[in-house]
């Protein structure tokens, strides 16, 4: 436990411009405790998300190599197969991802899950925890160069002076934070932007344009793939009108059937936990997760029988399922850590911990300062 | 060492621009021209219809034009060599520390019901004649120069065909939470 200090609801919104820190009335940002790490648990973290992430780049040039039978068992949509396959081909560089990971210290680092195209959580890491930590222990090291990362992944994107639109859903506090954190970034790398509420977006019958009816020859969208390709303008976006962050191809990975997809290409790998599409193909204690689905809906925790112990609400689910081997969550003074663990331009770069007082971690969750030493 | 070196911020926080809401709606009437000054705007309008626009936007240029602690910030969304410090006599709060872009001149038109339409306007990117309207900004035209602003040299934007919006966004509604996971 740790004392927060005193001013820091004035300090973060004043200084850092942080406004979502407590959520519908609950405290988000909590920094009346913090989590202490060894350097050789950072390490492995570190390398855990290396390889990880060199394993789901491996399985989308597997998917796009395959083609139609991958994208079906991905449940990914016919219209996207064209702009998944041209957008790998092409080279299209990516920004972000973070890995869940089981990790109390003890064993390896186990993959729960990836968030490839849209995570967050991300200025909470890069920023506010670093801040905090220069505040009460400077001397201390945290895993934690998101910052510098994605200034320096924004020069690499080839962007030039062609304006990033960066878009988000209209009044989401935490949504439209990340988007303008992001920007933010972007802004130091030099690059030129602006930000648009993505149902402002306008169609033309030729380009996407802005409010202004300027051209949008580039977006930075926090809106998941699965739903764009699905919406209205669809169709022209996935023609390459635009050029799309992240692109296309991370369709293949912001779902969750890419689990059982990446234990069938490395099976027994020890930062995967066994995942199945087939209710019967994990024996034991398991956990259905829809494969389309966010921030933890519509979760059940089976027992080897198939009866359901736990279970979350919500609308997903209507894509099917993907069985996975139920692993323990570590537990501290009955609150379950999640390492969230991230990648800028496919390298490791930080890490963030979000807290439940329950093992299926929801956005009602608390995020948790980090160090080590 | 795993942690940042240091950490700066351009946009957020005690960085961060200054957009003013001013709770109206995103309409630009269909007949606002665009005048730099009571001369060119005479020709059209009443001189006192002309100088009350003029004032009006001035004293909306101080009070909402967007504000940046530095320079090249200001610069990055408006262009290089678009952004100034404003004189400590012409604002009346907050100081002078900061940057604005520059105001060109103004947009005067007729809003339905009667009632006067003006609103200042920048000089942004590429020579885009840039209008801030409900914490936006919209582009209404270009100047044909890097020094031209009078009303001659003002191009109203011409609108291509007619655009559709609201395309993207139904899903986020229909599941009422964040996009992000």
């Amino acid at each position: 436990m740790a004392t927060p200090r005193p001013d820091w609801r004035e300090h973060v919104e004043r200084d850092l411009g942080f406004v979502f820190h407590t959520i519908d009335g609950a405290p988000y940002w909590d920094e009346t405790a913090f989590y202490r790490f060894t350097a050789a648990e950072v390490d492995e973290i570190e390398a855990a998300t290396a390889e990880v992430e060199q394993m789901a780049l491996a399985l989308v040039a597997q998917v796009v190599k395959t083609g139609e039978e991958a994208y079906e068992r991905l449940r990914i949509p016919r219209a996207a197969w064209d702009a998944i396959q041209g957008s790998w081909q092409a080279g299209e560089k990516n920004l972000y991802g973070r890995f869940d990971f089981c990790y109390g210290g003890e064993g390896p680092p186990r993959l729960l899950e990836y968030n490839a195209d849209t995570p967050t959580a991300l200025f909470e890491a890069a920023v506010v925890q670093w801040d905090w930590l220069e505040a009460v222990s400077p001397g201390h090291d945290q895993f934690n160069s998101i910052h510098e990362r994605l200034i320096d992944a924004w020069r690499k994107f080839g962007l030039g002076r062609e304006r990033l639109y960066f878009s988000s859903v209209k009044d989401h506090a935490e949504d439209g934070g990340t988007i303008e954190y992001l920007r933010d970034t972007a802004v130091q790398a030099g690059l030129v932007t602006e930000r648009i509420d993505i149902e402002d977006i306008g169609w033309n019958g030729r380009d996407f344009v802005d409010l202004g009816n300027r051209r949008i020859g580039a977006l930075f969208k926090l809106y998941p793939w699965e739903w764009l390709v699905t919406e209205e303008f669809g169709a022209p976006l996935l023609s390459g009108v635009t050029k799309v962050i992240e692109p296309a191809w991370k369709m293949v990975l912001s779902n969750k059937a890419a689990l059982a997809l990446l234990w069938e290409m490395a099976p027994d790998h020890p930062n995967l936990l066994p995942a199945s599409l087939e209710p019967g193909g994990i024996e034991g204690k398991r956990v259905r997760k829809p494969i389309y689905s966010r921030e933890g809906s519509n979760v059940q925790v089976l027992e080897a029988g198939g009866g359901v112990i736990t279970e979350t609400s919500g609308a997903y689910g209507a894509e099917g399922f993907v069985y996975q081997a139920f692993t323990p969550m570590p537990e501290f003074d009955g609150n379950y850590p999640v390492i969230g663990s991230w990648v800028v331009a496919s390298e490791p770069a930080g890490m963030g911990i979000r807290e439940d007082s329950t093992a299926i971690t929801r956005d009602t969750s608390r995020f948790i300062p980090h160090y080590f030493e | 060492m795993k942690k940042s070196r240091s950490i700066r911020l351009a946009l957020l926080g005690s960085a961060t621009m200054v957009l003013a809401a001013c709770g109206e709606d995103d309409q630009v009437p269909k007949d606002a021209k665009f005048f730099s000054d009571v001369k060119d705007c005479a020709g059209v309008y009443s001189e006192s219809v002309c100088l009350d626009a003029k004032t009006q936007s001035e004293r909306d240029y101080l009070a909402q034009a967007p504000r940046f602690s530095r320079k090249e910030e200001c610069e990055k969304e408006f262009g290089a060599g678009n952004c100034e410090t404003p004189q400590a006599s012409t604002v009346s709060s907050g100081g002078t520390g900061f940057f604005m872009p520059m105001m060109m001149g103004y947009m005067l038109g007729n809003m339905m019901g009667g009632n006067r339409f003006n609103a200042p306007v920048y000089r942004g990117v590429d020579n885009s004649a840039v209008m801030a309207r409900n914490g936006k900004f919209l582009n209404v035209g270009s100047f044909a120069g890097a020094g031209a602003s009078s009303a001659t040299a003002f191009r109203p934007a011409t609108q291509v065909t007619p655009v559709s919006r609201s395309g993207f966004g139904s899903k986020a509604a229909s599941y009422r939470s964040s996009s992000g996971s």
